[in-house]
């Protein structure tokens, strides 16, 4: 047993759960649709659509990047918008993250939503495309969120429930090291690696692709990589490591992508040890004492076995409790209050 | 009051509507942009502050004398680690000099006092909450740097300033508790900052950039308008910054009026050819993002770039 093993801690603490929570969203965008969706929709209890929500490397010690829901999240009314939505791949600071929206139309119903069953269905998604190579294709399906909302027009309260469906490893995951990305590399494939970053973040068609390899050859050249090609990267027995953009500013915690993220190399690809690389910026470049590598181990007896999902877990806890939050708007849009601010 | 700003901007809208936009340069001369200089500054800036990012919008909001895909550049989740009310609280204390010259009553803000032999490395002597909390003399220090470089003293504010006794009234006890309080979470050892959209648009009836605000509090909920201009200079809130319909974006957004934009950086422009530099009109965005932070100092945005402002031809 290596001498940090008796420092590991599982990656499935609280502290991810943590950072999850600490996920937000524009309530204001997501009343607009709500609205929308009221007006189209008066009969049927529910009704889902897709939504992009957006999410960018972590760019700022101090603070993690949420991930947004903008207004143009919203499913697309026209084809004119779509292609609006289209027109704004490839942007840096939005990689798009597919997920669903279920809005009630009572305050009964919201609460009466089978929210285990909701994430299991998105978790089974997840687990799905693993399977499928999907994730191969367009990584960000491993991202998938979900939201239930209710808004209450009347009142103009907006109740909303947010949920990451993360696959819980059985065994978890060990960590069996983290350290600042700086103290991993040589000066020589430090600068190679930032520069290669920098190239990948910069250029459109990989500026929005959250999940890559990072190869590391004999000679410090580093390369970065779509996990697609991971086969011929093991093949020609270079240092592999896999990437993700980190949302998360902590210095001793990987983000949330990296639970599925595990899931899906472990199962796909049935490897047991892991070395990982959260890339993290600031001010938009690549900054490695702020981005992390590490190693983390994986029990493989789970792994491989498309029948048997793992449990799921996501639902978003607001200041430590599992329950929705609410937001009044009624300041801003009850048009009785706005009269009487203007006067 | 609310009616002359209603028919200032059914005024505006006319003009906006039947009015051609800028097509010749007088960057120079006016300190405005053309619609394409807007362009080529924008990309400037999003080509080297990569945070800053183009965006379209809603398609029903479009403007046509902008690319579709060019209607207006965003920042987002940019930390506001602090009000501006405590930073400028500091800087009184700290012996800077508020108001400037004040001869022809267009005296200016001078936001940055004399910098202490500091040669404004701006992130790392960004005082935290932790100095703030200990003794106020402990950050006096830090506050010209965190103003940032030496040759912004020159750099004027905006020119609403007609009296002495303009100057901030201080009260410590109040701000500092307040926001500490709420800055300070006890279910974790997350500090949890105030975030901000930073969004900047073409002002067409201007011809100059105007930005916009959209305020997040600590549990990312979003801000009242209200509640953001506590991150405003004190002189700017509820004068210079004025909550308004976004362009492109739903909802109010306060916003830092654009009347005085030209006027503000032709002089910023003259002080730099005054030194010999000659400034290029890719960089506008640059250099008006600075004075803005004059108004905003607490929201840490990016404009930072390497390129020499002060370095004059002697």
């Amino acid at each position: 047993m290596e001498p940090e093993a008796s420092n590991a801690q599982t990656m499935d603490n609280n502290a991810i759960n943590l950072i999850l929570a600490r996920l937000e969203t524009m309530p204001r965008d997501v009343a607009r649709l709500n609205v929308g969706l009221e007006k189209l929709d008066t009969d049927v209890t529910s009704m889902s659509g897709i939504l992009e929500r957006f999410y960018a490397p972590c760019s700022h010690p101090q603070l993690s990047n949420h991930l947004t829901l903008l207004a143009e999240s919203l499913p697309a009314e026209s084809d004119e918008e779509q292609s609006s939505l289209l027109a704004s791949q490839g942007n840096r600071n939005r990689c798009p993250v597919p997920g669903i929206l279920l809005n009630t139309n009572t305050l009964e119903s919201f609460y009466a939503l089978d929210k285990q069953s909701l994430l299991k269905a998105e978790a089974k998604k997840v687990w799905d495309d693993i399977y499928s190579g999907k994730v191969e294709e367009d990584g960000s399906v491993l991202l998938r969120f979900l939201v239930i909302s209710f808004a209450d027009l009347k009142k103009w309260s907006f109740h909303y429930w947010f949920a990451f469906p993360a696959l819980v490893l059985d065994p978890p995951a060990t960590l069996v090291n983290l350290k600042p990305a700086l103290q991993c590399f040589t000066s020589e494939e430090a600068e190679s690696l930032s520069r290669a970053c920098n190239e990948w973040r910069s250029k459109s068609s990989t500026a929005d692709i959250p999940f890559f390899l990072v190869t590391i050859s004999s000679n410090s050249s580093v390369t970065l990589r779509n996990i697609r090609e991971l086969e011929a990267c093991q093949n020609n027995g270079q240092k592999v490591l896999f990437g993700f953009y980190d949302p998360c500013n902590l210095p001793n915690n990987p983000g949330w992508p990296l639970r599925n993220y595990l899931a899906y190399i472990c199962s796909r690809w049935g490897l047991g040890k892991i070395h990982f690389f959260c890339y993290r910026e600031n001010r938009g470049f690549a900054d490695l004492g702020l981005s992390l590598v590490g190693e983390a181990e994986i029990s493989l007896s789970q792994g491989g076995n498309h029948e048997n999902m793992p449990n799921v877990v996501g639902w978003e806890l607001n200041k430590g409790k599992k329950v929705p939050r609410c937001i009044s708007l009624a300041k801003s849009m009850d048009p009785t209050r706005l009269a009487v601010s203007a006067a | 009051m609310m009616v002359l700003s209603h028919l200032h901007g059914a005024f505006k809208g006319t003009v906006e509507r039947i009015t051609s936009p800028r097509t010749v340069s007088a960057f120079k001369e006016k300190g405005v942009l053309s619609v394409s200089e807007f362009v080529i500054a924008g990309d400037n800036l999003v080509s080297k502050c990569p945070t800053w990012s183009w965006e379209s919008g809603e398609p029903s909001k479009r403007k046509s004398y902008l690319p579709a895909d060019k209607q207006f550049l965003i920042t987002r989740n940019v930390p506001c680690l602090r009000r501006a009310a405590s930073i400028e609280e500091e800087y009184e204390a700290a012996g800077g000099e508020v108001l400037l010259d004040n001869d022809d009553n267009d005296g200016w803000l001078a936001t940055h006092g004399k910098p202490k032999g500091n040669n404004g490395a701006e992130d790392d002597s960004l005082p935290s909450i932790d100095t703030l909390e200990i003794n106020k003399k402990n950050t006096i220090q830090s506050i010209p740097s965190y103003f940032g470089g030496e040759e912004e003293e020159d750099i004027p504010d905006m020119g609403e300033y007609e009296e002495a006794d303009n100057l901030i009234e201080t009260d410590p006890a109040t701000l500092q508790t307040t926001y500490l309080v709420a800055n300070e979470p006890d279910d974790d050892n997350i500090l949890r900052t105030r975030t901000y959209d930073v969004s900047i648009t073409y002002d067409k009836y201007y011809q100059t950039p105007r930005v916009w605000l959209t305020g997040y509090d600590e549990s990312r909920m979003l801000l009242q308008p209200e509640l953001v201009l506590e991150d405003v200079s004190q002189d700017h809130a509820r004068k210079t910054v004025t909550i308004e319909d976004h362009p492109h974006l739903p909802g109010k957004h306060a916003s830092v009026h654009p009347c005085r934009h030209g006027a503000v950086m032709k002089k910023i422009i003259d002080v730099l050819m005054l030194r010999g530099v000659e400034p290029e009109v890719d960089k506008y965005l640059f250099l008006f993002l600075k004075f803005v932070a004059s108004v905003i100092p607490t929201i840490e945005y990016d404009y930072t770039m390497d390129f020499d402002l002060g370095s004059s031809s002697s």
